[in-house]
């Protein structure tokens, strides 16, 4: 399928503030053993010596006076949209790899347009003169393209030709890379001259992969029907506006997508993020990988996106729908090998169960089970007395007191955050029935202010005295405390 | 209650994912309702884990009055200092977000660990260390508990109803802010 694709290489210096020198560094391995590398460099900058994927110390030292950021895939995202817009003006259904990086599909654009030298003259007067163009009939072979075009844009007639000329790296897989080069593999074309399945019984699947890509034939010769169930919604009765919220929702129903997927044996390639605000108005971006989506790189790209349509426009109403939609479905290749046994989920609990389920069972196997707790509201007048608590994973179990009774005399004020597991006995000094002073460790603090007391009365038949609670202020916290007359025992804290 | 009105004010308090809130200070003023608060937004979406370190003391009533879902809320009790990176670290592979306590004597080392597998898994994290500071660099945002006064108790009637917090905010790309937030 032919194939466009619109690069702008400097897009990560979007997020730099000053016109000097600068870069942007993300994490990564670089040389040295050090973890951040410059992921993109200005002019300025690179006149000085910093270059791609040099280490951000050497950089440091290169060029001190250089500004650098991290980089920012939220903001470069946001700042995207525009030219998105702007280039689904020209061409329908553009698929975002990352901000900065698109391709398209434009068999039905090149009909429309009379030309691949009409449409790609447009894309770069809307994209303009910092913009790699390539295209050719593969995403693989276009990306290729707009990479190795010197400026402008490169058309590629001939896909397995341009390929063969490439050197062996473009496959992106470093470990293989060594092990090619060793053999005497330098280019892609050296690599698809092999037999097909030689390659494949010496290097497996992603060697299988690597075969397709040199041949010029990327994925697409195979590809899976889309399955419809497999898309996810949600739909959120109190629209979401705030952008944890929306954060948390991406990753939710980015892990319920990919679980589902998972149990198929699939992975997409591309995902259509669909949004829908208050006020009726629905969005919808494509994003593409070249690899299968895993769970937290589908997350990201969703929280990016959401978040660069809040940030840009803002979503009128809140966010009241969201869906994912995968396609390009792949089950060949080493997404296989990421297949692992998913529990059936639990009723009424969320998405991420599975995941949070074996999580939990590694805490309980190093913790003990009674030490991995769920808790339900129960009745009672102390605050011990209205948690009830089972183990996680298993069924709550009967009410010991019953909520819906009234349970006069019950503790009032807020609830607090620290209660004892049994009541901790407490030195307090009265004066006349009044407190005066609680002893806190070592020291004493002095009463400030009390509330109370209020009188509870024991259970006699099981030989429970009564007594009676205060809350108690001090400059050091608020203390639920219940005497019995004679000793006084910490009941809760206010913290 | 005041613990979700410092949501809504102190910049950047939020339990984002890949981020993590450090809340210091003595017990009593304040940081645990705080922290459990955090937990309520993840929580909506996605199951949220405390770690008690103090013997369980915690308690859920806090967490389900500051609107965190109790079907959501899981509670792991680990006092043991040794045993606690480990239970920290699994819980952290599947979970939304986790407020979780940190026994004395926990290493740099292991928090620094921690830190990284929680941006790297994208897990909200709240650490309230019940003794010390936390290391420098790890966590995005630390609030500082500088005192707390009640209101409602008046000698002998009445019975709390809101609390004062005086808080120091300090934060990656935030400077340093005092707040004193109540009613």
């Amino acid at each position: 399928m032919r194939t466009l694709c619109v690069w702008f290489p400097e897009w990560p210096l979007m997020v730099l503030d000053g016109t000097g020198p600068g870069y942007v560094y993300e994490e990564g391995h670089a040389a040295g053993g050090e973890t951040q590398r410059v992921a993109a460099v200005n002019a300025q900058a690179s006149k000085l010596g910093v270059a791609k994927g040099m280490g951000r110390r050497a950089a440091e030292a290169l060029c001190p006076i250089a500004e650098s950021k991290p980089r920012d895939f939220g903001i470069e995202t946001r700042l995207f949209e525009p030219m998105l817009i702007a280039l689904e003006d020209l061409i329908p259904r553009v698929e975002v790899v990352e901000p900065g990086l698109v391709l398209v599909a434009v068999e039905g654009a090149l009909r429309y347009y009379g030309g691949e030298d009409v449409l790609v003259a447009k894309v770069e007067s809307i994209a303009g003169p910092k913009a790699r163009i390539g295209s050719a009939d593969g995403p693989f072979a276009a990306r290729w393209a707009a990479i190795t075009a010197a400026e402008g844009s490169q058309v590629i007639d001939n896909d397995i030709a341009f390929l063969a000329s490439l050197d062996i790296s473009a496959v992106g897989r470093e470990e293989m890379i060594d092990t090619f080069r060793w053999l005497g593999l330098n280019t892609l074309g050296a690599l698809a001259g092999l037999p097909r399945e030689a390659v494949a019984s010496r290097f497996g699947d992603e060697g299988l992969w690597a075969h397709h890509l040199a041949s010029g034939e990327d994925r697409s010769i195979n590809p899976r029907t889309i399955p419809p169930h497999l898309a996810v919604e949600a739909h959120y009765d109190d629209p979401l506006e705030n952008l944890d919220q929306v954060a948390f929702s991406a990753r939710a129903l980015s892990a319920r997508l990919m679980n589902g997927l998972r149990k198929e044996g699939l992975a997409p390639y591309r995902v259509e993020i669909e949004a829908e605000s208050g006020m009726g108005k629905v969005r919808t971006r494509v994003w593409r990988s070249t690899d299968p989506f895993l769970e937290p790189t589908l997350t990201e790209r969703v929280w990016w996106q959401l978040r660069a349509w809040i940030e840009q426009e803002g979503v009128a109403g809140g966010l009241v729908r969201l869906r994912l939609d995968p396609s390009d479905l792949s089950g060949a290749g080493r997404q296989l090998a990421l297949l692992e046994a998913v529990g059936e989920g639990w009723e009424g609990y969320d998405s991420t169960r599975p995941e949070a389920e074996r999580a939990l069972a590694r805490a309980q196997a190093l913790v003990g089970p009674d030490a991995v707790l769920q808790a339900g509201r129960q009745g009672g007048r102390m605050p011990a007395e209205q948690v009830r608590w089972f183990r996680f994973g298993e069924e709550p179990g009967q009410l010991e007191r019953d909520l819906e009774a009234p349970w006069p005399g019950a503790t009032p004020g807020p609830a607090p955050s620290l209660v004892p597991p049994q009541p901790t006995p407490i030195d307090i000094e009265w004066d006349e029935g009044m407190p005066t002073r609680i002893r806190l460790g070592s020291r004493w603090e002095p009463v400030l202010n009390w509330a109370g007391p209020w009188r509870l009365l024991g259970r006699w038949w099981r030989g429970e005295g009564a007594g009676d609670r205060y809350q108690i202020v001090t400059s050091a916290g608020a203390f639920l405390i219940v005497t019995d007359g004679e000793r006084s025992f910490l009941a809760a804290i206010y913290d | 209650m005041l613990a979700e009105r410092a949501v809504e004010r102190i910049p950047s308090l939020a339990l984002s994912p890949g981020k993590i809130v450090g809340l210091e200070g003595p017990a009593g003023w304040g940081l645990t309702r705080l922290g459990l608060s955090l937990l309520a937004a993840p929580s909506q979406v996605g199951t949220v884990v405390t770690i008690d370190a103090r013997g369980g003391w915690l308690s859920p009533l806090a967490a389900w009055e500051v609107g965190v879902k109790p079907g959501r809320l899981v509670m792991v009790r680990c006092a043991d200092r040794r045993l606690w990176g480990q239970v920290t670290a699994a819980i952290l592979e599947g979970v939304a977000a986790v407020y979780a306590e940190v026994p004395a004597g926990v290493g740099e080392h292991e928090l620094r660990r921690l830190a990284a597998l929680t941006r790297a898994r994208k897990v909200g994290l709240a650490l309230r260390p019940l003794r010390g500071q936390l290391p420098a660099g790890i966590t995005h945002l630390r609030i500082y508990g500088r005192g707390v006064s009640w209101e409602g108790a008046d000698q002998g009637h009445g019975r709390l109803l809101e609390r004062r917090l005086a808080l120091e905010v300090s934060g990656k790309s935030l400077p340093w802010q005092a707040f004193d937030l109540g009613a």
